[in-house]
């Protein structure tokens, strides 16, 4: 499974304006449902909620990954979000969160694939140069060019 | 320098998770901490996005190097919290 696979053209949201990360979440959802991923969205937006009340998602530089495990998705997911203004998210470093991965599993599927994907993303994320394309682009074109090969 | 080492028994291994747990533990000692893999790639163990690119799974080694005034408490309540499975 790459990154590719999971991502959709529904699924990001570039220069995307909300105020807080309920509002993030939510419009991330939105464009999960649309693409056809989620079967029963409360389901999946409960698990979200569960995982961010354990602790925050907020993995520092500015990046945040919510993620959960849940019977209400369809399919595994995977939404990215640059924000226009950069909002807060309980980061542990303080630093407020502007590029957003949310990832959805379902529960029967739910073996370590999508871990192999967080660990594959994080090795790219540490580095600033992928954080600042990541910012930069301006399609979604732009944006699966960036994410090949993940 | 005080250099543990410990093997990972939690079954979904080094995810997010466990390396805010880890990082939160981290943060409670004034030690520089190091953390590394078997193969010897190393990472800040005071960042979760540096300690998830290691990849370390279920039965993983994982090395932990700590440097500081307070180096030997922070090695101990580090590989005490690997050896607890993260509370998993």
């Amino acid at each position: 499974m790459e990154l590719l696979d999971i991502i959709k053209e529904d699924t990001v949201f570039l220069g995307l304006e909300a105020a807080n990360r309920e509002e993030c979440v939510a419009a991330m959802l939105a464009g999960m449902e649309k693409a056809g991923l989620v079967k029963d969205a409360a389901a999946y937006l409960n698990a979200l909620n569960e995982r961010e009340a354990k602790g925050t998602t907020a993995i520092g530089f500015g990046v945040a990954i919510p993620h959960g495990k849940s019977d209400g998705m369809a399919a595994p997911g995977l939404a990215f979000a640059q924000l226009k203004t950069s909002i807060d998210w309980n980061s542990l470093d303080g630093s407020p969160v502007q590029l957003v991965f949310m990832i959805g599993v379902p529960m029967e599927a739910a073996g370590d694939e999508h871990i192999k994907i967080l660990i594959a993303l994080s090795r790219k994320l540490i580095h600033a140069d992928f954080r600042e394309k990541l910012l930069a682009v301006q399609s979604k074109q732009e944006l699966f060019q960036v994410l090949q090969g993940i | 320098m005080v250099t543990v080492e410990g093997v990972l028994e939690n079954p979904s291994g080094f995810h997010l998770r466990p390396a805010q747990l880890f990082v939160e533990k981290a943060n409670q000692f004034k030690a520089n901490i190091t953390v590394k893999n078997e193969q010897g790639m190393g990472a800040a163990g005071k960042s979760i996005l540096g300690l998830m690119t290691l990849g370390l799974a279920c039965g993983s080694k994982i090395i932990i190097e700590a440097s500081g005034e307070d180096e030997q408490a922070a090695a101990q309540a580090l590989l005490e919290l690997i050896k607890s499975k993260f509370g998993e």
